[in-house]
């Protein structure tokens, strides 16, 4: 069976079997070629399920709208590390979620209506295909994963400040504040984004260059030590600003200073909501 | 026989306004194609297809200044901005343009918003009809076509080596200098057929399915990010703060959109519209049944932006679709 023949099967017995009360996986879009998320609720709707390349969407974000009900999900490693974050930081409860972990293939260029051949510069770099956490896998598991490189990341650092200052200011000049790239972030789930508080106010209305600068930075920032890089935040992102080049170099970072990666498992405290007292990294010596 | 322009003589005089006006026209910036303001008129994207956002913000910015807080001299004074720039859109599509009319109603119904009537007055917009139609625009079935010259002030359609020009308003003729235009024997390519929706008494339809748990459905996959309201050519709320800004305080407004957490919280932190579901409906109640009932048009012009923008694949075609289907039923 393919992946989607399996994943149909699965959700069919799950639901059928009342295991779970709904499953999240994926169907065809209105373009005809790309996917979208479905939510199946009735065994016989199952069959729409289907999985291929064009499956980009990071699902685990939906967990958080079905908090205590028995869910099945459709998951990619990436998603899969997304899944273990929201356990880590106790947003989910492992038991209430079924994992359908998908050996990942690498997800595909897409636009409206077309769909190419080339993988996601993020799946290019991505080293893992198999989910590190599954409670049933869709394919064959693979060999030991190779180390995780930045490339992208070392090419910014190889510019000066001002270089990379002119690059992210004209970057986020284009900004438009959707928050798409929030609301798509399986790791922002505050129930009042810092951009929308009043008291204190951190960052005004203006669609402006000025507000875009400190938007951009803060929600990289919050993310800091806990993307998953699953690039949800560029893929959705409408004028195409490179967003995920900014969560990458801070797990770059998070990975050189406490050799930590988030949702590698769903039990390591995370660095930054961790105190150790002989923890200096070398700062401010 | 046509009025003409060669596209060389309409690039020298786009160049000639250019020099006394803010001349904006679609131009690629990295992989997208906006509306702004050109530099060199060789930059002018003359590709079909719609720009990625759409030129509402020449209008309705982004973000604005209504007045700031003058306080010299020991006293207190409001003072309102004002549009001093006279612009001119070009290459605007009969659905942006539109778009355009339909904001008229809402912002120019008295008492007019100061500003956009300013904006509207300073404004020409000499549009492009549209030779061939994207597979995602459905426009004739929201009250326009690709070739519709009404809402424009001069309306160019692509011809071999230049185009034909209607005239279509006196703001037009002021701004052509005599004898630019030639006679030529040419006419019009066929308008390009346009994917059609059921969009027949979908007002009707909208009321008959408020309580549907349809939109419930619906909103299980949508992310309640702000790109469908943002890319739109019609959405026009906007949000209104007073800020400090070098010195004086200004009170501005911004793009917002009923899609955003909070966007109808009130004072006490109560939310009418907290659950994903109602939140998602307003859209479409608003586009397709609110706009309708009050302004007697559909708030969408079928430009097809929501379509191939949304992240998750909220397709209004196919919500209208859906929406005719279920007043069937509950019919019956």
């Amino acid at each position: 069976m393919n992946a989607t023949e399996q994943i149909v099967a699965k959700a069919r017995e799950l639901l059928e079997s009342g295991t779970v009360e709904c499953v999240i996986g994926y169907e065809r879009a209105t373009d005809g070629v790309n996917a979208r998320p479905l939510f199946v609720y009735q065994a016989e709707e199952a069959g729409k399920l289907i999985f291929d390349q064009t499956c980009a969407h990071n699902l685990a974000k939906y967990l958080l709208n079905r908090k205590g009900k028995a869910t099945a999900i459709v998951a990619k490693p990436c998603d899969v590390r997304a899944v273990n974050l929201l356990i880590n930081e106790h947003q989910v409860e492992r038991d209430k979620v079924l994992i359908i972990g998908v050996v990942c293939p690498g997800m595909v260029e897409t636009k409206w209506g077309r769909v190419s051949e080339k993988l996601r510069q993020a799946c290019e770099l991505c080293r893992e295909h198999t989910p590190v956490v599954y409670d049933f896998l869709v394919g064959e598991p693979g060999d030991e994963e190779a180390a995780v490189e930045y490339p992208d990341v070392a090419r910014m650092e190889a510019l000066s400040i001002e270089e990379r200052r002119a690059f992210w200011e004209e970057q986020f000049s284009r900004c438009i504040r959707c928050y798409a790239c929030r609301q798509a972030c399986p790791g922002c789930y505050c129930s009042e984004c810092f951009a929308e508080r009043l008291d204190p106010l951190w960052v005004g209305i203006r669609i402006a260059p000025s507000e875009s600068w400190i938007w951009n930075t803060m929600r990289a920032f919050h993310l800091a030590g806990r993307c998953i890089g699953c690039n949800q935040c560029e893929r959705v992102c409408p004028m195409n600003i490179p967003l995920s080049l900014l969560n990458r170099k801070l797990e770059k970072e998070t990975l050189e200073l406490f050799g930590y990666r988030a949702g590698v498992d769903a039990e390591t405290p995370a660095p930054f909501a961790t105190f150790r007292k002989d923890e200096k990294l070398e700062v401010g010596e | 026989m046509s009025d003409y322009i060669s596209r060389a003589d309409l690039l020298s005089w786009l160049e000639k306004v250019s020099q006394s006006r803010d001349l904006v026209a679609p131009v690629k910036i990295e992989d997208l194609t906006l509306f702004q303001k050109v530099e060199r008129v060789e930059d002018i994207v003359f590709d079909p297809g719609n720009t990625d956002l759409s030129p509402k913000e020449f209008f309705f910015p982004k973000s604005e200044v209504l007045f700031y807080v003058d306080r010299s001299d020991g006293r207190v004074e409001l003072v309102p901005a004002e549009v001093e720039q006279e612009t001119v859109i070009f290459g605007i599509r009969p659905c942006d343009a539109k778009g355009i009319a339909v904001l008229d109603l809402p912002y120019l119904e008295e008492p007019a918003d100061a500003l956009y009537r300013q904006h509207r007055e300073k404004t020409t917009l000499v549009g492009l009809s549209c030779v061939s139609a994207c597979p995602e625009c459905f426009c004739t079935s929201m009250g326009t076509t690709p070739d519709d010259a009404s809402n424009v002030d001069i309306m160019l359609t692509e011809v071999e080596e230049g185009f034909i020009v209607q005239v279509v308003t006196e703001k037009g003729k002021a701004l052509l200098p005599e004898g630019l235009l030639s006679s030529k024997e040419v006419s019009p390519p066929a308008a390009p057929s346009v994917a059609s929706v059921p969009s027949e008494g979908i007002a009707e339809k909208m009321h008959q399915v408020f309580d549907s748990p349809y939109w419930d459905r619906l909103a299980d996959r949508c992310l309640h990010c702000n790109v469908c309201s943002y890319v739109c050519p019609t959405c026009y709320c906007f949000d209104v703060r007073d800020l400090r800004s070098g010195g004086r305080v200004e009170r501005v407004r911004s793009w917002e959109s009923c899609q955003s957490p909070g966007f109808t919280k009130i004072a006490g932190g109560y939310d009418p519209r907290a659950a994903k579901g109602p939140r998602l409906r307003q859209r479409f109640a608003h586009k397709l049944l609110y706009f309708v009932e009050k302004f007697g048009v559909t708030h969408c012009v079928g430009c097809g932006r929501c379509v191939r923008s949304c992240p998750v694949n909220i397709d209004i075609r196919e919500v209208i679709q859906d929406v005719q289907g279920l007043g069937v039923k509950s019919e019956a």
